[in-house]
Order: C-alpha cells, then sequence, then structure tokens
C-alpha cells in the first residue's frame, strides 16, 4: 500500500521510485546503462589510445594485452573508439529524444487540453508523421540537410515527436475532465498554469517511461544511419560508423563489427528493460489501489 | 470553539447567531441576478437549462437553492461563476450584477481574476476534487501566490493558518501531505481552505456536504457557518436537503425546471411554504418525529430542458392544477402579507390585477 511520502519530491519521482523497488529489472537496465554513461563520460581518462590515432602497422588485429578488442582497419584502438564512440552515441540519443519529449510533450497537451478542431488538425498532422518508418523518416532528412551531426539529431528528434505528442495527449484529455480541473478554473487559473501546473505532474511518470523505451530507439537509428553512411563522417568514432567498417573487414577480423555491435545490444538492452519495468509499474491496471 | 480567530483583520464581531440579518439588510446586496437566462444545446436546439431567475444576496447573507436534481441549481452557480461550458451551453440574456459590475458583460481575462479571489466556489465531490500529485499546503497555497502575489514563502504561512482555520489536526505536519493521505471529510476542508484563501465576498456552496457522511456533514456545516460569521461573506448554499438549509440559510429559494418558484426567509418558507412545489418537497422529508408508514413522494419528473410544458412548468405534477396554470406563465409576485416572500404560482399567489401581460 502507500508508503509514508518523503517530503518535498516530487509525485512523478516518487511514483518512479515505487516503480523501482517493486521490479528488479528495471534496476539492472538502470545500474548498466548508468555503467555505460559513466565509461562514456570518463573516456578521456580512461580510455587506453588516441581514438584517431593509426598505427597502420598493428591493423586488422584480434584482441591482445594491448589492444583489449584489437584494432581496425587503420590500427586504430577498438576500445577507445567505443568509449569515445558511446559518448556520441549517448549525446546524438539524449538531446534528440529531449527535444521531441518537450516539443511532442507540448503539442499533445495542448491538443487535449485545448479539444475540438484544434486537436483534430494538430493530431492529423502527427499521424502523417508517424506514417513514416523512424528510418525511412531519418533517411529523408538527412538525405535533404546533409549527414552532420546536428542534422543526425534533427531526423530522430523528427521521427520521436508524433508519438511523444500522442503519449501525453491522451492522458491529458483524460486529466483535464477531472474535478480537481474544474476546481482549477472555479479558481480563476489560467489555462498556461492549469497545463503546466496541474495538468504535467499527472500525466510526466508516463511520458518519461516513454522516453527511456524511445532513448533506445534513438541509439538504434543513429546506428542504423551511420551504418548506411549518413550519420556522422569518419574519421570520428561512431558506432553504427564502426560496424560498417567492420563489416568491410569481417572475412579479415569479426571483432572489428562484433564489439560495437554488442555495446548497441548492451545499451538498448538495459534502457528497454527499465523502460518496460517502469511501464509495469506505472500501469494502471497492473498497480495497487491508491 | 473561539471562532478561530479570523488572522487578516476581520472588522467585526463574528456574529455567531444562525439565520440573523445583521445590518446587512439595507445595504446594496453584493450579488443581484437579474432575469438570468442560461441555455444550452440539446439535440439541435438552444434549450433555457435556467429562465428569467432573479435574486439578490446581501453581505454576511446566506441563501439556500433546494431543488430536485435537473432544476437549474447547479447552472445557476455555474453561470455565476462564468463556467457555463462554452461547448454546449452559454448565458443568453439577463445580469449578473456583483459589486457593481455585470458579470456577464466581463470577458474571460476580468472574469478570472474575480474567480477564486473575490467568489469562490467549493464543490460536491471532496475525493476528486483535489489535484492528486500535489501536496495540500502547495494546492491551498497556489491561490494566493496566484491571485495575491504572495511569494511562496509568504503564501505558504497564510496557507498554514487557513489550514488550521478549517480544524485540520496537526496542519503543519500534514501541510506537505498528498491528498490520497485525508479522509474526505478532511478534504472538503482542504477545499474550504482553497476557497476562502482570498477572502472571497461571495461563496457558492454546491452541494459541499452531500458527499460527506452525516456526522461529518454536521462539522462542515458548522465550520462553514462560522467562517462565513468570521469572515462576514456571503454564500449560496445550493442543496437538496432541506434540513441542511434549516440549520444554515438565512433565505431560502426554491427551484423548479429552472425557474424559483418560491423564495423567502427561511423561517417564513418552512411555516408557510406557499408554492406547491415547495410545500410537497417539505412533506417528502422524512421525519423522525411522526409516526408514518412511508415517504411522502412528488409523483412524475422534472421536465427535461427540450420538452418544458407551457404555462406554469409544475402543472403536470400540481394537484391543485387549474385550467390556467398550462396555458399562461405564472410570475413570481410577493404575498400580499410579506413582501420579503415571493411564489410563482396562479393559485396560491394571484397576481394584483392590472399587472403583468
Amino acid at each position: 500500500m502507500t508508503l509514508p511520502a518523503p517530503r518535498g519530491s516530487s509525485y512523478a519521482l516518487q511514483q518512479l521510485a515505487r516503480a523501482f523497488n517493486a521490479n528488479a529489472t528495471s534496476w539492472i537496465g538502470l545500474v548498466t546503462f548508468l555503467v555505460v554513461v559513466a565509461l562514456a563520460l570518463l573516456a578521456p581518462l580512461i580510455s587506453p589510445y588516441d581514438p584517431l590515432e593509426q598505427d597502420i602497422l598493428a591493423r586488422l588485429q584480434g584482441p591482445s594485452a594491448a589492444h583489449w578488442f584489437g584494432t581496425d582497419s587503420f590500427g586504430r584502438d577498438i576500445l577507445s573508439r567505443l568509449l569515445w564512440g558511446a559518448r556520441l552515441s549517448l549525446v546524438i540519443s539524449t538531446v534528440s529524444i529531449l527535444a521531441a519529449v518537450v516539443i511532442g510533450g507540448i503539442i499533445g497537451i495542448l491538443a487535449g487540453y485545448v479539444g475540438g478542431r484544434f486537436d483534430m488538425v494538430v493530431m492529423q498532422v502527427m499521424d502523417v508523421l508517424l506514417s513514416f518508418p523512424s528510418l525511412i523518416m531519418g533517411l529523408m532528412v538527412v538525405a535533404m540537410l546533409g549527414a552532420s551531426m546536428g542534422n543526425l539529431m534533427i531526423a530522430i528528434a523528427l521521427t520521436a515527436i508524433a508519438p511523444f505528442a500522442r503519449i501525453a495527449r491522451a492522458p491529458t484529455i483524460l486529466v483535464k475532465e477531472r474535478d480537481y480541473i474544474e476546481a482549477c478554473r472555479a479558481l480563476g487559473y489560467s489555462d498556461l498554469r492549469i497545463m503546466t501546473i496541474h495538468i504535467l505532474p499527472n500525466i510526466i511518470a508516463e511520458i518519461l517511461v516513454m522516453a527511456s523505451l524511445w532513448l533506445a530507439t534513438a541509439i538504434r537509428i543513429e546506428a542504423s544511419l551511420s551504418f548506411i553512411g549518413l550519420g556522422v563522417r569518419p574519421p570520428t568514432a561512431t558506432w553504427g560508423g564502426m560496424i560498417r567498417e567492420g563489416f568491410e573487414n569481417i572475412l579479415d577480423s569479426a571483432s572489428l563489427s562484433i564489439f560495437p555491435s554488442l555495446a548497441i545490444l548492451l545499451v538498448v538492452f538495459s534502457l528497454n528493460m527499465l523502460g518496460d519495468g517502469l511501464r509495469d509499474a506505472i500501469d494502471p491496471k497492473l498497480r495497487g489501489g491508491e | 470553539m473561539s471562532a478561530a480567530g479570523p488572522p487578516q483583520g476581520a472588522n467585526h464581531a463574528p456574529s455567531g447567531g444562525v439565520g440573523v440579518h445583521t445590518r446587512a439588510t439595507a445595504d446594496v446586496p453584493i450579488l443581484a441576478v437579474e432575469n438570468l437566462v442560461t441555455v444550452f444545446r440539446t439535440g439541435g436546439g438552444w434549450h433555457p437549462a435556467v429562465r428569467d431567475v432573479s435574486f439578490a444576496v446581501q453581505h454576511n447573507e446566506t441563501l439556500a437553492i433546494v431543488g430536485e436534481s435537473g432544476c437549474g441549481k447547479s447552472v445557476t452557480a455555474l453561470s455565476i461563476m462564468g463556467l457555463v461550458p462554452p461547448a454546449n451551453g452559454r448565458v443568453a440574456g439577463g445580469h449578473i450584477r456583483f459589486a457593481g459590475r455585470d458579470l456577464v458583460a466581463l470577458d474571460e481575462e476580468e472574469m478570472r481574476k474575480i474567480r477564486g479571489d473575490r467568489i469562490s466556489m467549493i464543490f460536491q465531490e471532496p475525493m476528486t476534487s483535489l489535484n492528486p500529485v500535489l501536496t495540500i499546503g502547495f494546492q491551498v497555497a497556489e491561490a494566493l501566490h496566484y491571485h495575491r502575489d504572495m511569494g511562496r514563502r509568504e503564501a505558504s504561512a497564510v496557507a498554514l493558518e487557513l489550514l488550521d482555520q478549517v480544524k485540520i489536526p496537526s496542519a503543519r505536519q500534514r501541510f506537505d501531505d498528498y491528498p490520497h493521505q485525508f479522509s474526505g471529510g478532511m478534504r472538503q476542508r482542504v477545499m474550504i481552505a482553497m476557497a476562502l484563501a482570498c477572502r472571497p465576498e461571495l461563496l457558492l456552496a454546491d452541494e459541499p456536504t452531500t458527499a460527506l457522511d452525516v456526522t461529518i456533514q454536521a462539522e462542515v456545516l458548522s465550520l462553514l457557518a462560522e467562517l462565513k460569521a468570521a469572515y462576514g461573506m456571503a454564500m449560496i448554499f445550493i442543496t437538496h436537503n432541506l434540513g441542511v438549509v434549516a440549520s444554515i440559510a438565512d433565505r431560502v429559494a426554491a427551484m423548479y425546471a429552472g425557474e424559483i418558484v418560491e423564495i423567502a426567509p427561511v423561517n417564513e418558507l418552512f411555516a408557510r411554504p406557499t408554492h406547491p412545489y415547495t410545500e410537497l418537497l417539505l412533506r417528502s422529508i422524512p421525519r423522525v418525529d411522526r409516526d408514518t408508514g412511508g415517504l411522502t413522494v412528488i409523483a412524475g419528473q422534472v421536465p427535461s430542458i427540450g420538452a418544458m410544458p407551457s404555462g406554469c412548468r409544475f402543472a403536470p405534477r400540481c394537484p391543485l392544477r387549474q385550467p390556467v396554470c398550462t396555458s399562461r406563465d405564472p410570475l413570481l409576485v410577493p404575498l400580499p402579507d410579506a413582501p420579503d416572500h415571493q411564489v410563482r404560482c396562479w393559485l396560491r399567489a394571484p397576481p394584483v390585477e392590472g399587472g403583468h401581460a
């Protein structure tokens, strides 16, 4: 049942905290993800080599004491490139999903709150966006704007805006009909205040869960686009780009593409575990009585 | 109970008595509703849910509006608040004069400044009228922060004082608790604290005790009466519970099918219910002091707003019905011997001749 609420912390955070206690997989997911984040942050300190430093005599080596994960076709250290690549992957996915959460969230709450024709038009535009598979959408944007880190983020954010608009809109429609929102009107609060202070905290948990799942998707999209050469340009290390380079030399050294693939798998898996656990925990059908 | 020492300089002694018209009668009324018409769209047409409703409320006075479900009590309240849902309803005529201004003519922005500040409302359902994700302290302080430009700290201090006044036990410890940690009665007290935060001149209470059990009802009613006296505000108390009316109201307006059918001081109304509807309403109260087999019921139902009978709207259910009742609309006229007792009935309160079209 309900635990005494820790003072001062927000309700959404409490809800998420309760979710964690109920679910071991979300713990595993979170810890794994945090380890990856920590490694990425510490990359300049812990990576054994410069990720761009070429050693042409030591190219395409397998794992060894000097190069734990081996070297690529230019003799660059794969471990170092993985660590530096993690920074890029995480920054790109986090920034793009953050943008999608903010923009999609605003669109969804507005559409749900205002309702009527505005809602209809906005959500139909969102449906059009949704009808493109995320990879196709990314391809289109990058093809139109050119391949760069910024455009990659724009592409990923664009594909994620519509789902976030939807996930924000549905509970907004539910919440705005509640008695306490009517009470807010009777107290003379402005629509903006009602949306930000009274509706948002009621729906934020669902949005955060969605964000954790979409973070994984963003990493996948980034890797996919880099893999087909539409991501960040070489020689900068990205996981998708490394798999692509590894693919070209797969007959000489399999470890070249295996390690970055495993890295992507690990992060996507941890984020999905985290998100699934959270989703189960805030699902009203699974949640205990309040 | 020491009347909970009104904190911010209430300038008059709390006049504890119920049903006492103090100095207020001579004043200009704080609220005067004149010929209010509120229409709703149903089945393609606009139909009045409230028709030609007029009444006034003085400072420090409690007016009870009674009537069965669907008779326009709540719509009247929403019209005063300017909260008629714009998608399918609107105020189509009349004036609502509050402190010298016509609320009907105000735009949403001006109305918003009045709501929650000078006119407040308490709702029926305390269990669902508080935001579950915000602490009660925050919710009470918010109105002050919003309407009075108080800083968070100052607003919180005043909010704590308010929670004390509505007798939340150990308010300081419970300030940061969430609504689900409170019982229904306690939540209704929090609602009252929120509504009274800015010391409104007028409080609309829409069946505030209906959802509470009887002992809690009595506590909340006495709390409301006490605070009303301490703050010197006017109150419109909407209910279908005549027992509650007797204990809290100064005057009573009985509504039927969107119209006021009788309005009188509370003692007068209970002693001499004149409109057949009011009379039947009073007779249908369960009595513990009489040995009767069952309850008196009023046959039939309130007509739906799309199918109002012509003439007197109560006529189809009225035991005294005459031909005139179904042909012409009766008017709300004072009784000859009691000018503040007005009745809308051809038979019980015939208009003085030469009068009305």
